[in-house]
């Protein structure tokens, strides 16, 4: 596709017709959580949408994200949305290596200024640059200056969003999120360990189709998808409520899928889309499959107390130094207890004499 | 090595969304039926436990007409029982479910022939005849 | 660190440490205060038995009073119980008790402990309101009523609103509750909320007391 395309009219000229057009659209607005009746809005703005040119980093990261992303459920969605923005630069699925890859993605920089996006996944270590480089460059001045130009960077997996499995005690390589580095461009903070691969798509969607950043929480995270705990859209929210709980992992109530708060479930803390959006083509998630929600969405998820803690129980330390303090308690009060009678036969005595 | 089927799972799940969407499909048919404007409700907004969208299926049934798109893989148009309530199923080409859409309306909007392909079908037809 | 993480770490360790340190040495140390030693010979010599029976007999309010003060017994009855039912049965709770004790209990189902946690704050709001507005009561009362009441009454009532996920975002509520739990916790030791340490070894000294000179407490 031609970059100064506009959407509408590539789909035209790669078979689609019209009528194929609006089933994307509608399937594109359910995925941007955006009401059926926005449909409309949707066909008329990706039809007239221009090619944006996105670079994407990859810094201290697993590549589960893209991992993610490239094994999505609907790939005919997200190719489509894959084949419209212009995918300038990314390590994993770029034929191109080497110092030609990376003039590329000065030359798309350049091309751009002011107008691309920048998606980032990994955290950045700040302890020593040489932690992690691409072509012999450091992540943090990578970041910097591809960040300089940029019309909005989107944070992908919690490691670019938080700090992620890097930044978990006692972070060895210094490890900080995008927001950490860069405080003068807006970032969209698409967390999860990995991230639902619809989320991302969908928030590049929301992109291509109204230009804009989506509504974002005090995280940073948009709205449509990280609005709601998991708590309140699981399935297995009666059984919490009528005290029916998963006391092991083999256990009657772990066979009829009751509630996982004992065994650690994250869920009334965390805010993504699992309950509803699921994973693998809405086949299931984590609570679905019997296992409690791990938080992963949420910045220090790692040292939120252990994964089979239950949120109730806290972080709050060890028995021993309650026992400790029962038995400085008893010497305080034995002691203070013998004082008192010290002083009562002193005054006695006085009193005699 | 067991296979993972031999692990028996009895469970009583429900979100209870069930019976408020067929609500709402039912103030949906009664508005259309007072001449009002039709309503599109996405099934996949609600949370539903697994055999929850089966039994909606099931409740709202099937009607006479049953239509086969064929844009961007496989879309089923399903009118239910109820007329004017029809069930919208999108999947991609590789048979995945995309989207899911109660629609309460006269004909969904997909089914129409659409302005611009009505468009390049006629450009074609006239160029066809020619030759 | 975050509010939660505070009141759900450290804040809560802390708490806990002065809670135990603080009932502790009151405890031991009232235990220790020992009178002399009684010469005269007793009349009876039973004094266990005594004992227990004015942990029991005082249960009840002395019969000349029982009339005039039935409002605040069966309501101070009742909003007690509803409150041990809301600490102790509710399954989140129960989970935290085991971390710090090692073992549980049953739980009973939400909707119930809602109930109940409902019932104890109006009630105690109504007790709270009695102490303040009846002349003999509040002539009588100091700071230190008052403070109990409040630290027992805001995690109550934060307690209900983090369960109903009302007012905030969750974590937000959850600190709080657990924040305002730490306070009473700490204010435990110092202050009145110690007679549900001390009564019934109160009324247990004052059973072998009296026993033993043949009276009943």
């Amino acid at each position: 596709m031609r970059k100064d395309q506009f959407l509408g009219e590539y789909l035209r000229m790669q078979g689609v017709s019209r009528r194929g057009f609006l089933k994307f659209c509608s399937a594109t607005a359910s995925m941007m959580a955006l009401p059926p009746s926005a449909v409309a809005q949707v066909a008329e703005a990706l039809a007239t949408a221009r090619r944006p040119s996105v670079i994407w980093l990859s810094f201290q990261e697993c590549t589960g994200c893209t991992e993610s992303l490239t094994r999505s459920h609907a790939p005919t969605v997200e190719s489509l949305i894959f084949d419209a923005i212009s995918l300038d630069y990314h390590h994993t699925l770029q034929a191109a290596a080497g110092h030609g890859a990376e003039e590329a993605r000065m030359a798309a920089m350049e091309e751009n200024a002011g107008k691309y996006l920048l998606v980032v996944d990994g955290s950045i270590p700040l302890k020593n640059p040489a932690f992690s480089t691409i072509a012999g460059i450091s992540n943090l001045e990578m970041l910097k200056e591809t960040a300089a130009n940029a019309f909005a960077i989107i944070a992908v997996g919690t490691c670019a969003a938080f700090g992620g499995i890097p930044h978990a005690d006692p972070n060895p390589t210094g490890a900080v999120a995008v927001s950490d580095i860069i405080t003068d461009k807006p970032i969209i903070n698409v967390s999860g360990c990995p991230p639902i691969p619809v989320v991302i798509t969908g928030v590049l969607a929301h992109f291509l189709t109204f230009g804009t950043i989506p509504e974002l929480d005090a995280l940073g995270r948009p709205v449509a998808y990280f609005g709601q705990n998991i708590h309140d859209r699981c399935y297995r929210r009666p059984f919490y409520e009528r005290g029916q709980f998963a006391e092991t992992f083999d256990d009657e109530g772990a066979r009829k899928g009751w509630c996982l708060y004992k065994l650690g479930c994250k869920g009334p803390t965390t805010y993504n889309a699992c309950a509803t959006l699921k994973w693998n083509a809405g086949t299931s998630f984590p609570i679905q499959s019997g296992h409690g929600c791990i938080g992963c969405s949420e910045p220090d998820f790692w040292d939120k107390g252990g994964f089979y803690n239950p949120i109730s129980a806290g972080m709050w330390g060890s028995r021993d130094a309650l026992v400790g303090a029962a038995a400085a308690g008893a010497a305080l009060g034995v002691g203070s207890a013998l004082a008192a009678r010290a002083r009562k036969k002193k005054a006695m005595s006085q009193e005699e004499a | 090595m067991s296979s993972l089927d031999a692990i028996p799972v009895t469970a009583e799940l429900a979100t209870g969304n069930v019976e408020p969407l067929l609500h709402e499909i039912r103030h949906a048919l009664k508005r259309l039926a007072d001449g009002e404007d039709g309503t599109v409700i996405d099934l996949q907004r609600l949370p539903l436990a697994p055999g929850e969208d089966e039994r909606i299926e099931e409740v709202l049934g099937q009607g006479e007409v049953r239509a086969e798109i064929n844009a961007l893989g496989p879309t089923l148009v399903q009118e239910t029982s109820y007329p004017g309530v029809w069930l919208v199923t999108h999947r991609n080409t590789e048979q995945v479910v995309v989207a899911r859409f109660v629609e309460v309306t006269h004909i969904p909007e997909l089914l129409k022939s659409q302005q611009a392909d009505i468009e390049n079908g006629a450009s074609r037809l006239e160029n066809e005849l020619k030759n | 660190m975050t509010l939660l993480e505070f009141a759900s770490g450290p804040g809560l360790q802390w708490a806990l440490w002065i809670f135990v340190l603080g009932v502790v040495w009151r405890l031991v140390g009232a235990l220790f205060l020992l009178s002399r030693k009684d010469l005269s010979k007793p009349r009876q010599y039973n004094s266990v038995a005594a004992g227990f029976g004015a942990i029991i007999s005082r249960s009840a309010p002395a019969h000349a009073f029982e009339k005039r003060i039935l409002f605040q017994h069966v309501t101070g009855y009742a909003w007690h119980f509803a409150l041990f039912i809301s600490v102790l049965f509710f399954a989140p709770h129960i989970l935290f008790f085991e971390s710090v004790l090692g073992f549980g209990w049953p739980h009973l189902p939400n909707t119930i402990i809602m109930v109940t946690a409902i019932i104890a704050t109006a009630f105690l709001i109504a007790l709270l309101v009695r102490r303040a507005t009846h002349p003999v009561q509040r002539f009588i009362s100091n700071a230190d009523d008052y403070i109990s009441i409040i630290v027992v009454l805001i995690p109550l009532v934060t307690g209900i609103l983090a369960f109903a996920h009302f007012g905030a975002r969750y974590e937000t509520l959850l600190a709080i509750h657990l924040l305002s739990v730490e306070t009473m916790l700490i204010w435990f030791p110092f202050g009145k909320l110690m007679h549900a340490v001390m009564t019934m070894p109160a009324r247990y000294q004052a059973g072998t007391a009296f026993g033993r000179r043949g009276v009943k407490a």
